[in-house]
């Protein structure tokens, strides 16, 4: 197949996956499979009309909903679904992974203050304490993954997993990774920067129309992506039999998205102090350890 | 010699500059923190724009974090929730004005006085360059680095410890 199929493909891949976690995102709340409920919600929310709060910070206001999509869109760019599918190979992919996602605290943050309500900004306070706290890990978790490769092109690293995977070779690293990547897409458990029961949809609480489509949008791309980074990262990335490559990168990161929100599904809401107490406590020294082991396995 | 790279070089100066003077020109805190990241970011990309990709990403990882602790750490002590309190971004008028012309002076003066030699054409490729960074890091430059690693390892530990509630027995 030439390249462009190969990128065209790929993209209907990516949009049919980003509807297929819209759906999975419904169901995780309400219980229920609704395949046209997406249509719909994108439908009322791009006709709806636009409530805006008095004396709002209007260069943030406008602002944050692009940085946030667009720094998620700089995210995917980087990440290969196939041996010469990516869009830009950059030679320190691993670093630029945490580099983009620290944005999505930024465009929250951004939002959060600018809506000057009560609720937003608490929940923009919120994202950033825990963003902060799991982006830690997350560098210290990417560093082990580059030892092992010993190179930052994301392509290198899943070369790398050729005869292991690296969710066997640094178990640990995958389940900080993959609690990390919950908290940074801020889904349930971790939804406390938009908290719905307690916050009233915090940072998204004052938010109507389009700006509210394009960061529901922009989550459920977030959320794919992060799915994505895991599959490169720790899954072995395209590697599989019969199936073509990118195909393969496609179900096990729609499967990794499905596990999110699944244990959305299944999990309470983590008390905002104890969930700064467990990453800083014993998150952190975890992902320290998991440099150590990674270490001395590779120097056996 | 104008290139592409040479325009955008100019382009994202000059927005690094802008967004610096933005950072006295708000009236809040945390649109001052925020222009100050913008800045950063601008010279990230200048990193970037000028082949040395590791410290640009790294510059705009780093400062993403920062500025944003910054913003909250000043809303705490300041409490400026909204940014409706119209607050000065500068004081001492006369002597801050003074210092700055005195600085871009020296600044400009040092750069035009500094044999910068000849425009390098040959450098290595990204992934060849964070190999001689580690390897500049871990022989050379160990002992600055290390020093470094294990003093902000230290505050990372002392503070989760301060951060530890010590459970006294409750006497009743």
């Amino acid at each position: 197949m030439t390249p462009f199929l190969n990128g065209f493909i790929i993209t209907l891949l990516f949009l049919s996956g980003v509807y297929a976690a819209a759906v999975m995102e419904r169901w995780s709340v309400t219980g229920h499979v609704n395949w046209g409920g997406p249509v719909r919600s994108f439908l009322l929310l791009f006709a709806r009309e636009e409530i805006k709060t008095r004396k709002h910070d209007k260069v943030f206001f406008e602002t944050a909903p692009i940085l946030f999509i667009g720094v998620i869109l700089l995210t995917i760019s980087i990440l290969p679904f196939a041996p010469g599918s990516v869009i830009i190979d950059l030679g320190t992919g691993a670093l630029f992974i945490n580099a983009a996602l620290v944005y999505v605290m930024v465009a929250l943050l951004m939002m959060g203050w600018a809506i000057n309500g009560v609720y937003a900004m608490i929940g923009g306070w919120r994202a950033i304490a825990q963003l902060i706290a799991y982006s830690m890990p997350v560098v210290m978790v990417l560093t082990a993954t580059v030892m092992r490769a010993e190179s930052m092109f994301l392509t290198d690293i899943v070369e790398s997993q050729k005869g292991l995977w690296n969710i066997l070779y640094q178990p640990v690293g995958f389940i900080l990774f993959y609690i990390s990547a919950l908290a940074i897409a801020f889904l349930p458990p971790f939804d406390l920067p938009t908290a719905g029961g307690e916050l009233a949809g915090g940072v998204w609480a004052d938010l109507t129309g389009a700006r509210k489509l394009l960061f529901r949008l922009g989550r459920l791309t977030l959320v794919f992506t992060v799915s994505a980074a895991v599959v490169v990262l720790y899954l072995g990335g395209w590697m599989g039999p019969w199936l073509p490559d990118f195909v393969w990168t496609f179900l096990k990161t729609l499967l990794v998205a499905a596990s999110f929100f699944a244990v959305g599904r299944f999990m309470p809401r983590i008390r905002h102090d104890h969930l700064l107490e467990y990453n800083w406590k014993y998150g952190v020294p975890l992902a320290l350890y998991n440099i150590f082991q990674v270490g001395v396995v590779l120097l056996l | 010699m104008i290139s592409v790279q040479l325009i955008l070089l100019i382009i994202f100066g000059l927005a690094a500059i802008w967004f610096g003077w933005r950072v006295f020109m708000t009236s809040s805190m945390v649109r001052s923190a925020l222009s100050l990241l913008g800045s950063m970011v601008a010279i990230g990309i200048l990193f970037i724009i000028m082949e040395a990709e590791f410290l640009g990403v790294l510059q705009i990882m780093m400062m993403g974090t920062e500025m944003s602790i910054m913003a909250i750490f000043m809303m705490m002590y300041m409490m400026d929730p909204g940014g409706l309190g119209q607050m000065d971004m500068y004081h001492q008028k006369n002597i801050s004005i003074a210092a700055g012309v005195i600085v871009t002076v020296l600044i400009v003066g040092a750069a035009f006085a500094t044999d910068w030699g000849t425009i390098a054409t040959q450098f290595p490729g990204p992934h060849e360059q964070n190999r001689l960074l580690g390897m500049e890091i871990l022989k050379r430059s160990m002992m600055i680095f290390e020093t470094a690693g294990v003093t902000i390892l230290t505050g990372m530990i002392a503070s989760i410890a301060v951060a530890l509630s010590i459970k006294n027995s409750v006497e009743k």
